[in-house]
């Protein structure tokens, strides 16, 4: 019956506003109210660091790798003490979609959600970040984790100096 | 012929071959880490298990080691080699220090791959993990030894393939150490390809480390420029640098493997000072109207001055294409046809293995199955280093390896040097003596016989002798074959270009005749590159234009009035032809572009956007050349059109990059023996120019990375010619020669045949080009000033 639906179709919408009118709205007034975020959100990226303070990133670009829309691109260089590091790293936030995905993939906790979101502006340019602009003073959501304090090649800790490994072998030792 | 079924399909294959070819030949590739087609099997891994349903030995077996039968069936993916597998992949992983992220091998690394494909996520042994110290391997090789698995390819590799000494496995239980006795750096000329067989992470190219990762790379199958053997190569770049270089396969070529020359040579694409900005008297201008500017003036000198004003030169370093468009813009501008090289003996010398020896070539393929190799005047290691390795797997399978060459020639691999002047080798190769008797019967009871001939020390003459001699040793039953080594990596494909006319003079002679107004030089530096360098230097003055298209900073770009910048063989697709006639492709692996090293100077890449890549204005020759003629043809039109113009380049527009190439065989046209051996003036000394391992061609002397094997200059003599003049080794001494007199260091060394004074042809030491006419020298001391 068309006519009964098309009646029905106009009348409905006014019914609909009608009802929520008594309703507590939801529209939260921002910003002079701040949003409740949950924990987990997914919002502006951090390069952290490691609990003894140095950078944890080692420039290994799984991140730029996993980033679906490329928004990722860094070089590694090698420090003095052969620590493998980002000489630069530059993330263009105008084009990331907060997928996370970097954050997964990163083998040292480095690349970390906030739930800061606040990042509009008028130039896109200024969404473009550097690493400085990246690289907080703390930890981020992972207060222990310290790659090279875990891994067996010796630029934190001695050769042979980390946990569950054994000192270097005598290569010219010729007993059983 | 044995029949076998491996996972529900049947394959037949040649006798003799293992489980493991058979599945390649399906298709199938099973799991393995020892297993390198080059270096076969030795069963240290035991990552290839398969299962055998029936067969003499059934079970789990190593598809590595296993001789196919008739009739046997396997499965690769049953769950018993499956299970077994996955626990080899978790004991490899024992001792690996899980530091992925930071080595240069992750991504492409078999051990992660094998690894994940095993599934093994998580460490379950609690026992303590091995660790070792690292080891200084030099400028090249960077070690982790904590990543390594102990399959022991790279011994197999250096030492068994390549023929190095310093390198091994030592230690016992498992301590099992690779790598050098004493920390130092790697001496073997091949030591790159340890790199390319480590299937972990211990064995990393130090001059790429942490520049990249795998997948970043752009990559595509290339030719080496640095010799004129042309191996397969694999160059990467990213960020418009080119970063590295991996060995290519061409089984007709280099098989698997390259020299250090041509791995870590390729850093001249990144030289800082590579001009990228086309000049017209010192002021930058477009290219659009540099070429403009030069087809104008071209144009004008010839009407007014006659054809022989304006002389093109093209180079053994430009490619095949290049090349010839030169020659179709020369019969457009109705000038004379253009000299393809500027060094004129060299091309001489390609002229004979493009035209004389046209039937005989023989591949590096055919010098490693050969039973005798007979070198004239050729030093492998200096003039074409991979095939010293070509030679040492022919002494693998049996074959002998005479060496007729003045200088002390070394080789990776048993070999009979006779220490004789080029006089000597030259007349051993002329005239009937007792030596060429001996050396006729042995090479008549050879089955698989190959003469290899150096084109710089014999000649265009010596290869024509060598050309009598071969076809005097064929046979019906089997033909002597010819391997010569030739200057530049396109040296064959200018000769096929240019037949030998009568009458021809040389590019000196044309400008000393004082008609030349314009000389237009396309990616060659006569400077460095001819010999007569400062003959030539001298008749710059006389020319009213001098242009220059290269993209080295040579030092004719300097002098160029009007300079136009071109892309490096990386840059740019193109094709070359090796010393043996085999017509190879290359494909551009990056563009043309300042590096963003070098515009973001380190740090991050600048942040203002333009429309046009910095430095992105060189052109491939080819490109620029087909502006002047105004045409607008693709390369591959170019291709097709060259290939109607010359039959024996049959097959150009279909070849693709990679893969065993193209024979360009042109029909036999042997030339004339003009031979007429100088006399050596009494008390002289023959000169011997010859390249240095490492500087000596130009790619390679304007690539940083081979920096620390560059050699100083100097010049060797044997202890008894030294002696007479006394002179004593470590000392200053004036070298004499037609080109000039030089003053350096002496060094006196046994294995140089007396009467003959060595130089090396480097950037320490440019004066002096090899390949010259045969030229005589004075050696004395110097002479104190009061
Ligand atoms: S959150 Fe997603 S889109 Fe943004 S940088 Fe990470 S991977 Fe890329
Ligand atoms: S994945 Fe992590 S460690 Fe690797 S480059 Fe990205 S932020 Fe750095
Ligand atoms: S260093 Fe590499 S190639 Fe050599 S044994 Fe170890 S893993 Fe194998
Ligand atoms: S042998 Fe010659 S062509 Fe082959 S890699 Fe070495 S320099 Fe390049
Ligand atoms: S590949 Fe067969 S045992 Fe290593």
């Amino acid at each position: 019956m068309p006519l009964l639906r098309d009646i029905k179709g106009s009348f409905q919408p006014f019914w609909v506003t009608l009802r929520n009118m008594f309703r507590k709205p939801v529209t939260v007034q921002y910003p002079e109210q701040r949003p409740e975020l949950p924990e987990r959100y997914r919002a502006r990226l951090i390069l952290t660091r490691d609990p003894d303070g140095a950078e944890r990133c080692v420039a290994c670009y799984l991140c730029s790798a996993a980033c679906p829309v490329d928004c990722i691109s860094l070089q590694a260089a090698e420090a003095e003490d052969g620590r493998r590091y980002a000489a630069w790293f530059r993330l263009n936030f105008a084009r990331c979609i907060f997928c996370g995905l970097c954050t997964e993939a990163c083998p040292t906790l480095a690349i970390q959600v906030t739930a800061d979101f606040e990042l509009a502006g008028r130039d896109p340019l200024k969404l473009v970040y550097e690493k400085e602009d990246l690289l907080v003073d703390h930890c981020g959501r992972q207060p222990d984790y310290n790659f090279y304090r875990q891994t067996g090649i010796g630029v934190t800790a001695p050769r042979g100096g980390n946990p569950g490994e054994s000192p270097p072998v005598d290569v010219k030792d010729l007993l059983p | 012929m044995p029949t076998l079924t491996i996972d529900n399909q049947q394959v037949t294959v040649h006798d003799g071959a293992t489980v493991f070819e058979a599945a390649e030949q399906l298709g199938i590739v099973i799991p393995h880490f020892c297993y390198h087609k080059a270096l076969g099997a030795v069963g240290a891994c035991r990552m290839c298990a398969v299962t055998v349903h029936a067969g003499i030995f059934k079970g789990l077996q190593m598809a590595c080691l296993l001789k196919v039968e008739e009739g046997m069936v396997v499965t690769t993916g049953d769950p018993r080699s499956v299970e077994f597998r996955a626990r080899v992949a978790e004991w490899q992983m024992l001792n690996h220090p899980h530091d992925c992220p930071v080595c240069d091998e992750g991504g492409e690394c078999q051990l992660q791959e094998m690894t994940i494909a095993g599934g093994h996520g998580r460490r379950r042994y609690r026992g303590e993990k091995r660790t070792y110290n690292n080891q200084q391997l030099g400028p090249f090789i960077a070690q982790e030894m904590n990543r390594c698995i102990q399959c022991y390819r790279c011994v197999r590799t250096y030492r068994d393939y390549c023929g190095g000494r310093d390198f091994g496995v030592m230690g016992s239980r498992n301590r099992v150490f690779f790598g050098r006795f004493q920390a130092g750096p790697l001496e073997s000329d091949f030591s790159g390809n340890i790199v390319d067989v480590c299937p972990t992470g211990v064995l990393t190219d130090k001059t790429y480390r942490f520049k990249s990762r795998h997948w970043d790379l752009q990559e595509a199958a290339s030719v080496c420029p640095h010799c004129s053997l042309g191996c397969a190569t694999l160059p990467g770049g990213r960020y418009r640098e080119l970063q590295r270089v991996r060995s290519g396969i061409n089984e007709q070529v280099n098989g698997c493997f390259i020299c250090d020359r041509g791995r870590f040579g390729s850093s001249y694409v990144n030289h800082p000072d590579r001009p990228r900005q086309a000049r017209l008297a010192e002021q930058p201008v477009t290219v659009v109207d540099a070429l403009q500017q030069l087809a104008g003036q071209a144009r004008e000198l010839i009407e007014t001055h006659g054809p022989e004003a304006v002389l093109l030169l093209g180079s053994s370093r430009a490619t095949l294409e290049t090349n010839w468009l030169l020659q179709r813009w020369a019969a457009e501008l109705g000038c004379r046809p253009p000299l393809l090289a500027a060094h004129t003996p060299r091309h001489q010398a390609a002229r004979v293995a493009a035209f004389d020896l046209a039937d005989r070539l023989a591949s590096l393929a055919e010098v490693r199955q050969a039973d005798l190799l007979v070198l004239f005047a050729v030093d492998p290691l200096a003039e074409a280093p991979l095939l010293a390795v070509a030679l040492r797997q022919a002494v693998r399978n049996g074959g002998r390896v005479l060496v007729y060459d003045p200088r002390p020639v070394e080789l990776p691999c048993e070999f009979e040097h006779q220490s004789l002047t080029v006089l000597q080798i030259r007349n051993l190769l002329a005239e009937e003596t007792v030596e060429s008797t001996l050396l006729r019967e042995l090479l008549d009871r050879a089955a698989r016989p190959v003469l290899i001939g150096g084109g710089d020390l014999l000649g265009a003459g010596g290869l024509r002798h060598l050309q009598r001699l071969a076809t005097k040793a064929s046979s019906a039953l089997r033909p002597c074959l010819v391997h010569p080594v030739l200057g530049g990596p396109n040296s064959f494909g200018s000769a096929l270009l240019s037949p030998p006319e009568p009458g021809e003079d040389d590019l000196l002679t044309r400008l000393e005749s004082g008609r030349v107004k314009m000389l237009v030089c396309l990616e060659t530096d006569p400077l460095l590159e001819a010999p007569d360098g400062e003959r030539f230097a001298d008749t710059l003055t006389r020319l009213d234009e001098l242009v220059v298209f290269d993209y080295l900073p040579t030092p004719l770009s300097v002098h160029a009035t009007l300079f136009i910048p071109s892309t490096a063989p990386v840059e740019a697709a193109g094709s070359f032809i090796n010393n043996e006639g085999r017509l190879q492709l290359f494909g551009r692996v990056i563009e043309p572009g300042l590096p963003i090293a070098v515009t973001g100077g380190g740090d991050h890449p600048p942040r203002e956007f333009f429309t046009v890549t910095p430095g992105s204005d060189p052109q491939p020759a080819w490109q620029l050349l087909q502006q002047l003629l105004g045409g607008r043809a693709d390369l591959q039109a170019v291709r097709q059109r060259m290939q109607v113009a010359l039959p024996c380049l049959a097959g150009f527009a279909e070849l693709q990059p990679g893969g065993p190439g193209l024979r360009a065989a042109a029909a036999v046209a042997p030339g004339r023996f003009e031979e007429s051996l100088p006399e050596q003036p009494l008390g002289s000394l023959q000169l011997l120019v010859t390249p240095a391992r490492y500087g000596s061609d130009l790619f390679s002397r304007y690539a940083d990375k081979l920096a620390p094997r560059f050699s100083a200059a100097g010049i060797i003599l044997n202890p008894q010619d030294a002696a007479e003049r006394g002179l004593n080794a470590g000392e200053r001494v004036i070298l004499d020669t037609d080109a000039g007199s030089y003053r350096l260091p002496l060094t006196c060394h046994a294995g140089l045949a007396a009467g003959c004074a060595l130089v090396e042809n480097s950037a320490a030491f440019p004066h002096l080009v090899p390949g010259g006419e045969l030229g005589f020298c004075q050696v004395s001391a110097e002479v104190a000033h009061d």
